[in-house]
């Protein structure tokens, strides 16, 4: 397995942003659904080692991220793109997933052709010298995924991805997605269920802190089934009736 | 010719000898230095580094030299520790980083970025005050004395911008300790570069630094909280 969390919480001062989580994951993508401040990003960063938890117990890829020594391991094998991410505007696409490459302790001889893969796999080869300034949004947010990839990671955290991306690349996103997650895990938290539904073979909803629901995108399908709940899609319906369920 | 030839694979190659970035001179001398391609990248990349930044520091500093030569106060040493405050202040964090919590999740220690920041911007500045101090020629008493001064008000700042999570509460908070520090020898002794001729003062500079290092080691720590394995 490469992500064992067992009761894991986070406290930020009186919000208890997660509370009580149990995930085991191995190879595949998995998305984290659920609405705004339901605890994802906070999941998110706490397995990105940005965050430690408040309590419960984490392991990465086999290793015990509260040490130094193992949490440097984990970042070395590890990709996160933050919800939230900020760039360099005087850098160019290439520098921008180079610094991070150097940052994540690649060898220097492997980081030019591990920079031209990431950018080329992200389709921004056109735009590679590009300065980051003249980028459109959904650009840039494309040279977010580039660096979290450049190491090949095998534990990939996204944070809302899709987000300013134009429907043809988000079906090319989805596809990458499908790609790296034949070897790697890769966790993807968005609000959008249909890429939930094109990507994911796993998916968790998580409301208040919690995990209200853990199965395949067609068991949440079928949760919706002839509830009446909210919902142009069959995944939207389904994971409107998980949440009134929780609530009820 | 061969028709198994791997076409992305020959273009990745050439891509990727395109693309490459031919790291600079002092690049190059960190990256042999610190042993660390990602550290010396780091490095060259610190906002208060950058030329804009050193070029306003020592158009500062001249004018401090002028400002001696001419009236014979020691401004340089007046004036050297609030901006180095300052440029510690933008050295690192979330608040000068865009990308801070990116870096945050990389391999090379963030603590590390920090403290190398730290040190070249220090020494930068310490540099270019002592070379404006020893050229305005007057007052030579203080062309060392303020760099334990300094020592004290950049480690403040730094406490500041770390604790506060802004360059600017630290920046603030430098300036802020270094006006009140002036005034209060102005008051005590009549003469306003007390503060940087005392030797008896040099201790608790030297005292007030360490204990702002600690804060700042204890700000930066990324143990786990209790309850948690």
């Amino acid at each position: 397995m490469n992500v064992e969390i067992a009761e894991l919480t986070r406290r930020f001062g009186r919000t208890q942003a997660v509370a009580g989580v149990t995930l085991e994951l191995g190879p595949g993508v998995f998305g984290l659904l659920g609405p705004n401040g339901a605890g994802k990003t906070s999941l998110l960063r706490m397995m990105a080692t940005v965050v430690p938890p408040s309590s419960g117990r984490i392991r990465l890829l086999g290793r015990d991220p509260g040490g130094y020594g193992p949490r440097r391991q984990i970042r070395r094998r590890l990709g996160y793109v933050p919800q939230n991410l900020g760039f360099y505007p005087r850098f160019t696409v290439v520098e921008f997933v180079e610094y991070f490459a150097l940052l994540k302790e690649m060898p220097a001889a492997r980081v030019s052709r591990a920079v031209a893969t990431a950018v080329e796999r992200v389709g921004l080869g056109d735009k590679a010298t590009a300065k980051l300034r003249t980028l459109s949004g959904g650009m840039l947010r494309r040279v977010g995924i580039a660096q979290a990839i450049v190491n090949e990671p095998d534990l990939l955290l996204l944070d809302e991805p899709t987000a300013g991306l134009d429907p043809e690349q988000r079906v090319a996103f989805r596809a990458l997605l499908r790609d790296l997650g034949q070897q790697a895990t890769v966790v993807v938290s968005t609000h959008l269920v249909e890429d939930v539904g094109a990507a994911c073979g796993r998916v968790a909803l998580m409301d208040q802190g919690r995990i209200a629901f853990d199965g395949t995108p067609d068991e949440l399908t079928a949760r919706g089934e002839g509830t009446g709940a909210a919902g142009d899609a069959p995944l939207e319906r389904g994971y409107s009736a998980v949440l009134a369920q929780v609530r009820s | 010719m061969s028709d198994d030839v791997d076409l992305d694979r020959v273009w990745i190659g050439v891509a990727a000898q395109v693309w490459q970035r031919r790291p600079g001179p002092v690049e190059r001398a960190a990256r042999h230095l610190l042993r660390s391609p990602g550290l010396a990248r780091a490095l060259v990349t610190t906002p208060s580094l950058l030329l804009g930044w050193v070029v306003a520091t020592a158009v500062v500093l001249l004018a401090g030299m002028l400002a001696t030569l001419g009236t014979g106060t020691p401004f340089v040493a007046l004036c050297a520790p609030g901006i180095a405050a300052a440029g510690i202040a933008y050295a690192y964090g979330p608040g000068v980083d865009p990308a801070w919590e990116l870096s945050r999740s990389a391999a090379v220690s963030d603590r590390m970025v920090l403290l190398v920041r730290a040190l070249a911007v220090f020494g930068l500045n310490a540099a270019l005050g002592l070379a404006a101090s020893a050229a305005s020629g007057t007052a030579t008493a203080v062309t060392l004395g303020w760099l334990i001064p300094m020592t004290a008000v950049c480690a403040l700042a730094l406490a500041a911008a770390t604790v506060a999570r802004s360059a600017n509460v630290g920046v603030a908070a430098g300036l802020a300790g270094w006006v009140t520090t002036v005034l209060s020898g102005q008051i005590a002794a009549g003469r306003l570069t007390a503060v940087v001729t005392d030797s008896a003062l040099r201790l608790p500079y030297l005292a007030f630094a360490a204990c702002c290092a600690v804060i700042v080691v204890f700000a930066t720590r990324q143990n786990r909280p209790r309850g948690t394995t």
